[in-house]
């Protein structure tokens, strides 16, 4: 990493050539297949060496990356305090309820729909070192990020410099982050002046500027269109609001007065879980709590290597592909294999394709997150979900990819879109090693349509980020689940009474899609639409989604989940076109700023789940019962599984 | 006053409590309950009591509103809505129950897709119609209903009929007309609340409900009757309320919580009898624990209940939160080598390892008993005999499994089990904004009372009670219900554009709808009307609630309300908006008609040293001590016990650790702090 001599902006962004680390300080220079590249580490060389020798499986011993300051942290501490079982559960269902408060303020104090229906957000709780020690159930995607996030602040605010009451703000995607509206809060806490650790929040902000009013901006091709992008400041020190911080971010928002209510709300979480573990460590005694967080870490290490230890070793690949993104009419691979190695496992992005013009790219943060997101869906749930659970996974993502995105390359969509594909393709991969644990793929897209325009009713500007959700893919013993959000999240969508009551739209269906389940011995779960008629003013819209073209895949001699869709119907036409035959746009499914004028409408629909097994095994009961329901519809019955309704 | 028997119907046990107003005396029994057939465990109960002509009112705590929602033996339910939205009680929300769990089922809704009609009607978000409803179409709706036999009641949901109910009214009107034989439920009257799927769930699990219910109900009047119990019977609602049995027939939704509220209501006349403002409760079963508050001596209330998760019911109902915790909690260690504790539970059958039922697997009774808080001797008043070997047995498993010994893993299991009901107590203080050390812990339920010290020390909260009866304290709550009616509406306005003579308006509404369906019931007299408001921060999604002192809006009052909200607020969630403008999103009304209470007799008080009955053997986490067992029935008021002690009852223990005292109240209870 190059920074400017007075540190206030970054040169250039340097990363490892083979596992996409960022490299602060000088790096290493390997020859490697006849080529002088710059490694993270010896341990990258080497890989990076075996793999250009060996199309097959091979092994090494997996050496995690460290950054300066990580490496510069003592190793080695004498723990004080003896080891105690009964601590640890205590400890670790604590600090879970206290993140759980930490979200259902931010909850019930937000003003974004993305916030409080949507919960797009994480709360979590990390050591002084920026390990995450725990987390509560909110938004997974976010927990693979969060300790990059956190140490590439401590290589530019020195953590002995902070003091009491300071919150830092961060969203640069290319440090850590996942995409620009990812806004991280972390409050350092301390006890007798030295530092503990950190509450920490990431939630969705819905509107940063940028070229289109809640930063989805299907066409952006830099990060200068998706909104503002924050590097790590203070936005308050010692419990004094830093107002010029305040000035710039509102001034770059199109919704001030609803960023300030989320911003507020977020810095109200980490306060709380500053105050509720402070409390904690002052009961149990310092020693005792950071003694336990490091057992709770290597607790949850062996439960993973136990886990990891049952998969037979070898290399399992995997790829999908993603349509277009939004500037070319061209579809990027994104592949992944992962190399199970005893008790760890290598899952290397290697073979995906180099970067995209428009938003699909994954940051770092994503791209590792989703290997995590897809072996936890995969081993024992119970499993805590702290940085010591991620030690025996190794992440390599080679820069410049569609996995791995390079400054200035935009990535909005990585999080969304990108994020369910990787994560979904990691456990597609080990189909090959535990079949009866793997799902065919989800509907892997969030739809994301965003829009904005001034209220009729409040004379102010309105925006809103908007997702659905899609069809489960078939798993062993279960169809896949109708209409649930992708893996990437855990949201809930807007009820239409709320919707209409915020938004000037009136939604005129919301149903289902018969026969867009794949179907399979368990088929996949069905996809639904939604017709939005804009009533009172024009509405800017854009979207990123995906899956117009390329179907969820099926998995076992099952059969692709249905497409999604985008249809405008313009006032007074009655015909149904996609913004590529309405606007000219190169994507049906990733476009920027249409306008949709009082009497158009809008229909979104969501792709449905891929199917699990050969048809032919499918129950006759179950297949009825579709009919009956109206999950399937007679013709497609006949045709996937030649059935008959029994109406002769 | 009237003679009152209160019957909680439980899983297990059907607990009985009778008092009667010339003796002020209190009697209260159990037995076995007869799940298959809850009246014959009744009338059974019943015939124990002496005097059943002299009872002139049955208070009954049922769950055959739960078990048919829980085992899904409600009707066939037909249902109604608007076009282009029959599928939302099948999309839900979209959410996830659990992250990283693929084996999971997404729930089904109480209705069939097959069964479900759409109406080409629309009204939008401000209440006027866009699409009028047509007659014919509803008439056509319900020739489609009366074509499958198979359907026996009908839910009705049209978007937005919270504000404007006229559609959802007339679609009553038609289908009640043509379908007279059907159960019918219309979302205005269950719920009208803004959320179109979760109003939606709560209208169909009514309906759902009804036919179920009212049958159960009528049957259980007609075999009272046959048994020359004449007396008139009510049902305990999930508000804490009573309300007949015509009545809950019609509204079967508000009786989903009918039997725990018991404990609540009872806690809460402890509040008046001791003068205490915050109580949290616990009640620890077999399987579960419930935790719930009374704060400034009224119970807490939620709309979050769900059959299932993602599967609602969102009238108002006392805030019981549920944890898989229990007497019967099974400890193991996972493949990390930690040890836990449930969720798996033995149940009743095999039951703990003490039991002596083939149970092998430990768990907490088994650790109690092992610790000697238990005596085998002694347990449900001696009518069973704990197998105490065999609880040493299960223990050893585990703890070779841990290189300890029994008594160390038995105060291990103890302690873990103490944390997860300390989890539950967070969720309903500290997570709420509370405070532990302004609250009393109330514990009741036969298992609660053996960790009373343990849970005050974990928690930080300074003194406990643990009540008269303690065992059968849901039923003795029931002796002291009033007839309660809660009614809200959803209305927005915003504080830069209040309309004091609308919402006026919508007050005088809801609190004639409320009195009116307190006087169906038989309640004209001593009402009390208690009117909120529901606030937020324009732009939030979820709101505070106001109680207000004033009956009628005025552009003056108005502004102190905002002033309220912005320092509730503050309190709440440690920062406010000033300045910001404030959005009214529902209004509330309660009607309480208060009925008689009980006066109740007091115990004798004394200044002597209490004797214990014999000295036992008990571990704790400084070691074993030898310490003297009380019998609770010889305690007398004012009477002072140091821990650590054991103090024995029927169907109860209360372990009281080294530093803990205990005094005993006038009324029977017993109060404990952590000494001076």
């Amino acid at each position: 990493m190059r920074f400017s001599s007075n540190g206030y902006y970054i040169e250039k962004y340097i990363k490892c050539c083979n596992c996409g680390m960022l490299i602060y300080g000088a790096g290493q220079k390997h020859d490697v297949a006849g080529k002088m590249q710059l490694f993270c580490s010896d341990w990258c060389a080497e890989w990076a060496t075996l793999r250009a020798e060996h199309d097959g499986y091979f092994q090494l011993k997996i050496v995690q990356p460290k950054l300066p300051v990580e490496k510069a942290m003592k190793r080695g501490r004498k723990r004080k305090s003896k080891p105690d079982m009964v601590m640890m559960n205590i400890l670790d269902s604590t600090m879970v309820s206290i993140c759980r408060e930490m979200g259902i303020l931010l909850m019930k104090t937000s003003y974004s729909t993305i916030f409080n229906e949507g919960l797009d957000f994480t709360c979590a709780l990390a050591d002084a070192k920026g390990d995450m020690i725990a987390c509560a159930e909110f938004c997974p995607t976010m927990i693979g990020g969060m300790p990059l996030l956190i140490k590439t602040c401590a290589q530019e605010i020195p953590f002995d410099t902070l003091e009491e009451g300071d919150i830092i703000l961060h969203n640069d995607p290319y440090r850590g982050g996942l995409h620009c509206p990812e806004h991280t809060f972390f409050k350092p806490f301390f006890v007798d002046k030295k530092l503990v650790g950190f509450a920490v929040c990431i939630g969705h902000i819905a509107e940063i500027g940028g070229m289109v009013p809640g930063a989805f901006c299907g066409e952006a091709t830099e990060i200068f269109h998706e909104g503002m992008r924050v590097p790590p400041v203070k936005i308050r020190k010692a419990g004094k609001d830093v107002d010029e911080v305040w000035k710039l971010l509102l001034a770059n928002t199109r919704t001030p007065r609803q960023n300030f209510g989320d911003l507020s709300a977020m810095i109200g979480c980490v306060d709380l879980g500053v105050s509720r573990i402070t409390e904690i460590i002052a009961k149990y005694g310092k020693d005792i709590f950071t003694d336990t967080c490091e057992d709770l870490m290597d607790y949850a290490e062996r439960r993973m290597r136990a886990e990891l230890s049952a998969f037979k070793d070898g290399k399992y690949g995997f790829s999908d592909i993603v349509e277009n993104d939004g500037i070319e009419r061209k579809p990027y691979t994104v592949a992944i294999d992962m190399y199970v190695q005893g008790d760890e496992v290598v899952a290397d992005y290697w073979r995906s394709s180099r970067q995209a013009k428009g938003p699909i790219n994954a940051t770092l943060g994503v791209a590792t997150g989703a290997v995590y997101n897809g072996l936890l869906h995969i081993t024992d749930p119970s499993i805590p979900k702290n940085s010591g659970a991620f030690r025996p996974i190794r992440v390599v993502s080679p820069p410049g990819r569609v996995t791995n995105v390079d400054y200035p390359g935009p990535l909005v969509a990585g999080n969304t879109e990108t994020h369910p594909r990787l994560a979904n393709i990691t456990i597609g991969a080990m189909g090959a090693c535990v079949p009866e644990r793997v799902m065919a793929s989800e509907s892997c897209t969030g739809t994301n349509f965003v829009f904005g325009g001034n209220h009729p009713d409040y004379d102010e500007y309105f925006a809103c980020y908007d997702i659905m959700s899609g069809g489960w893919g078939g798993r062993f013993g279960h169809d896949g689940n109708d209409c649930v959000i992708a893996i990437n999240g855990n949201c809930r969508f807007n009820p239409t009474e709320v919707f209409e009551t915020r938004f000037p739209f009136r939604v005129e269906n919301c149903e289902m899609v018969p026969d867009s389940g794949g179907a399979g011995k368990w088929r996949g779960g069905l996809g639904y639409t939604r017709t939005l008629l804009a009533t009172a003013v024009p509405i800017t819209g854009s979207q990123c989604s995906d899956r117009h073209e390329v179907k969820p895949w099926p998995i076992f001699g099952g059969e692709p989940g249905g497409n999604g869709g985008t249809q405008i119907m313009k006032h007074g036409t009655g015909e149904w076109k996609t913004v590529r035959e309405l606007y000219g746009k190169v994507s049906t499914s990733k476009y920027a700023n249409i306008t949709l004028e009082p009497g158009d409408r809008i229909r979104l629909t969501t792709p449905g789940g891929g199917g699990y097994g050969d048809p032919a095994g499918r129950d006759a009961a179950a297949i009825a019962e579709d009919i009956a329901e109206g999950y399937v519809s007679a013709e497609a019955a006949q045709r996937s599984y030649g059935a008959d309704d029994g109406a002769n | 006053m009237r003679n009152v028997l209160g019957i909680d119907v439980g899983g297990t046990f059907t607990d009985f409590v009778a008092y009667d107003p010339r003796t002020r005396q209190v009697k209260v029994w159990k037995e076995l309950s007869t799940p298959q057939d809850p009246v014959t465990g009744i009338l059974e109960g019943l015939a124990q009591h002496a005097d059943v002509p002299g009872i002139d009112n049955l208070r009954v705590g049922t769950t055959v509103a739960t078990n048919a929602l829980l085992e899904r033996k409600g009707a066939t339910v037909a249902y109604v809505t608007t076009r282009g939205f029959r599928d939302v009680p099948f999309i839900q929300r979209g959410n996830r129950k659990a992250h990283y769990d693929m084996s999971w089922v997404k729930p089904k809704p109480l209705v069939k897709r097959r069964h479900c009609f759409e109406l080409n009607e629309r009204i939008d978000a401000y209440g006027n119609v866009v699409t009028p409803l047509d007659d014919a179409e509803v008439h056509r709706v319900a020739a489609g209903i009366r074509a499958m036999p198979e359907i026996q009641a009908v839910a009705v949901c049209l978007l937005f009929s919270y504000l404007n109910p006229t559609h959802e009214l007339r679609v009553r009107d038609i289908l009640s007309s043509e379908l007279p034989d059907l159960a019918l439920s219309i979302s205005y009257h269950v719920l009208p609340k803004w959320k179109e799927y979760e109003r939606a769930s709560t209208t169909i699990a009514d309906a759902y409900l009804k036919p179920v219910v009212g049958k159960q109900l009528k049957m259980m009047r007609g075999r009272l009757d046959g048994a020359q119990v004449h007396a008139p019977a009510v049902i305990i609602k999930s508000n804490g309320g009573e309300m007949t049995l015509d009545a809950a027939s019609e509204a079967p939704a508000q009786m989903v919580l009918s039997g725990p509220t018991g404990g609540v209501i009872a806690s809460r006349y402890v509040t008046e009898q001791l003068n205490i403002s915050h109580l949290v409760t616990i009640d620890m079963g077999g399987t579960s624990t419930d935790v719930s508050t009374v704060i400034n001596k009224k119970e807490s209330f939620t709309t979050a209940f769900e059959i299932e998760w993602g599967v609602p019911i969102q009238v108002p109902m006392i805030d019981i939160r549920t944890i898989g915790a229990g007497g019967g909690s099974i400890a193991w260690i996972d493949k990390g080598g930690m040890m836990r504790v449930g969720p798996q539970s033995a149940g009743a059958n095999p039951g703990p390892a003490c039991y002596g039922r083939g149970g092998t697997n430990a768990t907490v009774t088994d650790a109690n008993l092992a610790l000697g808080r238990i005596n085998p001797n002694n347990f449900l008043g001696g009518r069973m005999k704990l197998d105490v070997a065999a609880a040493r047995a299960a223990l050893g498993t585990i703890a070779a499994g841990l290189g300890q010994t029994v008594e160390a893993t038995a105060l291990a299991i103890a302690r873990i089990v103490d944390n997860n009901m300390v989890g539950a107590l967070r969720s309903v203080l500290i997570e709420r904004g509370f405070d532990p050390r302004d609250f009393t812990l109330c514990t009741f339920g036969g298992a609660t009372p053996l960790h009373v010290s343990a849970l005050m020390r974990e928690m930080g909260i300074p003194r406990a009670i643990v009540p008269v009866h303690p065992a059968q304290f849901s039923a003795y709550g029931f002796i002291m219900t009033n007839a309660r009616v809660d009614r809200q509406r959803t209305t927005q306005f915003i504080s830069t554009k209040f309309d004091a003579a609308r919402a006026n308006a919508i007050m005088t509404d809801l609190v004639s709808e409320s009195l009116a369906e307190l006087k169906s019931q038989g309640y004209e007299k001593a009402i009390e009307i208690h009117r909120a408001l529901e606030l937020r921060y324009l732009g939030q999604n979820y709101e505070l609630e106001l109680p207000l002192k004033i009956d009628t809006f005025t552009d003056a009052n108005i502004e102190t309300i905002w002033t309220n909200f912005h320092k509730t607020h503050k309190t709440r969630f440690g920062f406010s908006t000033p300045g910001e403008i404030i959005e009214i999103v529902n209004f509330t009304v309660t009607a309480v008609a208060r009925t008689a209470k009980p006066a109740l007799t007091k115990l004798k008080s004394s200044t002597a040293k209490p004797k214990p009955i014999e000295k036992r053997k008990v571990w704790f986490i400084g070691g074993a001590q030898e310490v003297p067992v009380y019998d609770r029935a010889t305690l007398l008021a004012g009477q002072v016990i140091k821990g650590p002690a054991l103090i024995e009852e029927a169907a109860s223990v209360t372990v009281l650790e080294p530093g803990y005292h205990l005094k005993v109240h006038p009324q029977g209870h017993m109060l404990i702090d952590r000494g001076k």
